[in-house]
Order: structure tokens, then sequence, then C-alpha cells
């Protein structure tokens, strides 16, 4: 096993120009770079770049609409900003990672860059339509999440930038619902993690958005967009009428994912029709 | 390279590649046998430290990314008094462990109580869980809770009354 180089840049200037080196690895918390790797030694490749000691990455901050998350914030620091700031979804995304120890090192930048998979927080920001900020040589851009989807549904994340911020609207919910489907402990190819966010206004149904998301990523504002403008309680059959729509959507899911989507959009919806 | 951090309070220093996990050099360079590194994926939590005061599995964190960082292992934490309100509040509840995991459930345990002082049940299940092990009762482990505030509680004010 052959040692990597390893830096430590002090700030994200010194961060970018590491970067510009091809198979530079950047380093969080590490959780999902180590968590298959059971021998003795760590297998890592020939550069590395460990991020803990840029102070930016880690700061959090909340203003009235936003609130901004550092990349190389842990999860168990994002559960500190506390029920109050902290987006429902979010929190309880956060919360079904690992256990407090693994969340003490896991990143919210590390979740959402992972490139094999999609990891728990993505459905809760995608859900949430957050933003995510990157920056590469060329300078920084804000992009939804929803955009690290390829149109094959794969995890497409952009080459050669590095993920810095978080910027969550804060914004209220009536209802929201998250599940994690398949077995708890680990991330695998039956696993994934369902997220439902819904508004009303003065009775009306103004916003209703499904994310679900395991190594491929569903959401669809076109059927989000169908739904729209009824009146709550959903009757029964509006509620089933949008279930099944979906159901046609997750129909190129394994067979147990698929399932376990129908019954949580079957929830989801049953929640508004209550 | 060398790396250096505080180690049970000690400025100290190691010679770590970027292949070593820091529960093995805990345990080789520094002799803190304790530490166990088993799984070697952060799942079985016998290799949790205190890092910057926060509870990690040592087995996922690269020696070289100690670097500047505050580490207790169970041998350094066993030399304060927290730790003895924690180990007579095992005792006291029944709390048996075995050989594998009483070091993590006792760092684990004065993790919890520094972020939540009066932890609800429901709580002290999810932090435990941190060291899956199975060899405990966790009603024991729920009943020894309020045991170890209290000692603590009780050290504080004697040490206020002298």
């Amino acid at each position: 096993m052959q040692a990597s180089e390893v830096y430590f840049p002090k700030d994200l200037a010194e961060a970018l120009e590491f970067l510009r080196r091809p198979g530079m690895l950047v380093f969080a918390g590490g959780t999902g770079i180590l968590r298959e790797q059971g021998g003795r030694g760590i297998s890592l490749p020939g550069e590395v770049m460990f991020l803990q000691e840029i102070a930016e990455l880690r700061r959090t901050s909340l203003t009235e609409r936003f609130l901004e998350i550092g990349a190389a914030v842990t999860l168990s620091e994002l559960l500190e900003v506390g029920d109050s700031a902290l987006p429902p979804l979010l929190a309880e995304a956060a919360r079904g990672v690992g256990t407090p120890a693994i969340r003490n090192l896991a990143t919210l930048g590390g979740n959402v860059a992972a490139r094999d998979r999609f990891m728990d927080c993505w459905p809760a920001l995608a859900c949430l339509d957050a933003l995510v900020e990157l920056r590469d040589r060329d300078g920084t851009t804000w992009m939804n999440v929803n955009r690290l989807v390829g149109s094959d549904r794969r995890p497409a994340f952009p080459e050669g930038g590095l993920v810095t911020r978080f910027r969550v609207p804060l914004e209220r919910w009536d209802a929201t619902l998250l599940r994690k489907v398949g077995p708890s402990d680990y991330p695998s190819s039956d696993t994934a993690v369902f997220a439902f966010a819904a508004r009303a206004e003065k009775g009306i149904l103004v916003e209703a958005r499904i994310a679900f998301a395991g190594e491929s990523a569903l959401r669809s504002p076109s059927l989000e967009s169908t739904i729209l403008g009824r009146r709550l309680p959903l009757s029964a059959r509006e509620a089933a009428a949008a279930a099944e729509g979906y159901r046609a959507l997750a129909s190129d899911l394994p067979e147990g994912l698929g399932l376990q989507f129908g019954v949580l959009v079957d929830g989801a919806f049953g929640l508004l029709s209550r | 390279m060398t790396v250096s951090f505080i180690l049970n309070g000690e400025d100290v220093s190691a010679n770590a590649r970027s292949v070593d996990r820091l529960s093995d050099t805990l345990r080789d360079a520094f002799g803190l046998v304790g530490t166990r590194s088993d799984c070697r994926c952060g799942r079985c939590g016998r290799c949790l430290v205190l890092l910057n005061g926060r509870l990690v599995p040592s087995c996922i964190v690269p020696s070289i990314g100690a670097r500047g960082k505050e580490i207790i292992t169970i041998e350094g934490f066993a030399q304060t008094e927290e730790y003895r309100d924690i180990v007579e509040g095992f005792w006291s509840a029944g709390v048996e462990t075995c050989g594998f995991c009483e070091g993590p459930k006792i760092l684990a345990m004065a993790d919890l109580l520094e972020r939540s002082p009066r932890p609800s049940p429901g709580e002290i299940l999810a932090h435990m869980s941190s060291v899956p092990c199975r060899c405990t009762d966790p009603t024991a482990i729920l009943s020894a809770v309020p045991a170890i505030i209290e000692r603590r509680a009780r050290r504080i004010y004697r040490r206020a009354g002298q």
C-alpha cells in the first residue's frame, strides 16, 4: 500500500489551487471514503487534500430567509443548529445517518458530493430546493441540488469543483415526511430515502414536493404541479390519482424499492387527505 | 510525516503515513490498547475516542488527520473524576460490559452527558448506539444515567462547599 502526498490548505484559495492537480482526493469527514476499507491500512490515491483547517467551510449562518451551512460542517454540528432553525426534513435526514459517533465525522458536503450514489441528505435538500455553492478555478456557481442528477437519474456531480456551502430556504411546511427504506445501518443498492413536503395557503395546496433517492434519484416538478391548486383535504380519489402518477414514474426502480416508494407516496398524499 | 497532536493532555508527535489509522497509531506508537481496532469501518465502536471533545471512531480517522487536534482515549479519561462518576453509576445500576466495549461505553456516556446533561431515554439509547455491542442490558444503561448524574452533582456540590 503506497503512501500519499497530503496537503492541508489553510483557506479556500489554496484548496482550489490544489484542486487543479489531476486525481486530487478531497477529504473532509472521510466516512464515505473509508467505510468500505476494512483492511489494516487505508488506501488513498496519490494526492489527498484535507479540508479540516479551512475555517470558512465550517461556518453556519442564519438569516430570515435562509440557513447557510458550510460544506465541512459535520452532521452533528448541523443538528446542533436546533429545531427552531433547522428544517425538520433536513434534521431527520441527518439524524438517520450512522451513529452519533459517525455523525461527528460525516460532513454535509461529503454526504451530498458522493459520486456513486445519493446519500441520506440529498432527498431532503432536493425537496427543500436547497442551493449548493460550487467553486472551481473559474469562479463560484450556485446550483439547485436537483441539478446534481444526470439524465440517467444517477449522481452527476460537476468534475473539478469543490462544494463549499449550502443555502437552505427557510419556509413554512404544513406536512413533511422523511423515511429511510432498506437496511438502516448502511447505504446499499436496496436503501433509499423518501422525502415529502407540502404547504397550503388558505386551504389550497400550493407546494407538494417528493424526492426519492438511493442509487438513482426521482423528483418530478411536472408531476408535482398536477396536484397544486387543489383544496385540502384532498378527496380519496384525488390522492389516489396523484399517487398513481408517481407509481408510473418509479416503474424502473428495483421491485422492492418500487413497492416501498408506492407505499410512502400513498402515505404522503394520505397526510393531505386528512 | 510527523504528526503532532495533544494526547490525553500531553503534546505528542508520531510518525504517520497516509495509510495509517488513528486507532492503530494510538495502539502501536503509544501503547494505548484500550482503543481497539476491530471492524475498521467505524461500525463496532470499539475504537471510540474523544477527538476535539467529540466521540469518533478512530479506525476511520487517518492518523495524519489528527494533526493539531486533541485526543482523549479511555486511558486518559480514566484519570478524571467524570470517569469515576460513570463507572460507579454503571456499577450501582448493574451495567455489565464485556472487555471489548467497556471503555467505549464509558466514553460514549461521557460524551452524551457533556452534550445533554439530562438526556431522555430516547437520547440515551440513540447515543449509546455508537457502541452496538449487545453484551449490556439497555435498561441497565437507562437506569445508570440518573445514578451518574446524581454522583456528578454531589461531587460538584461537595467541591463548591470546600
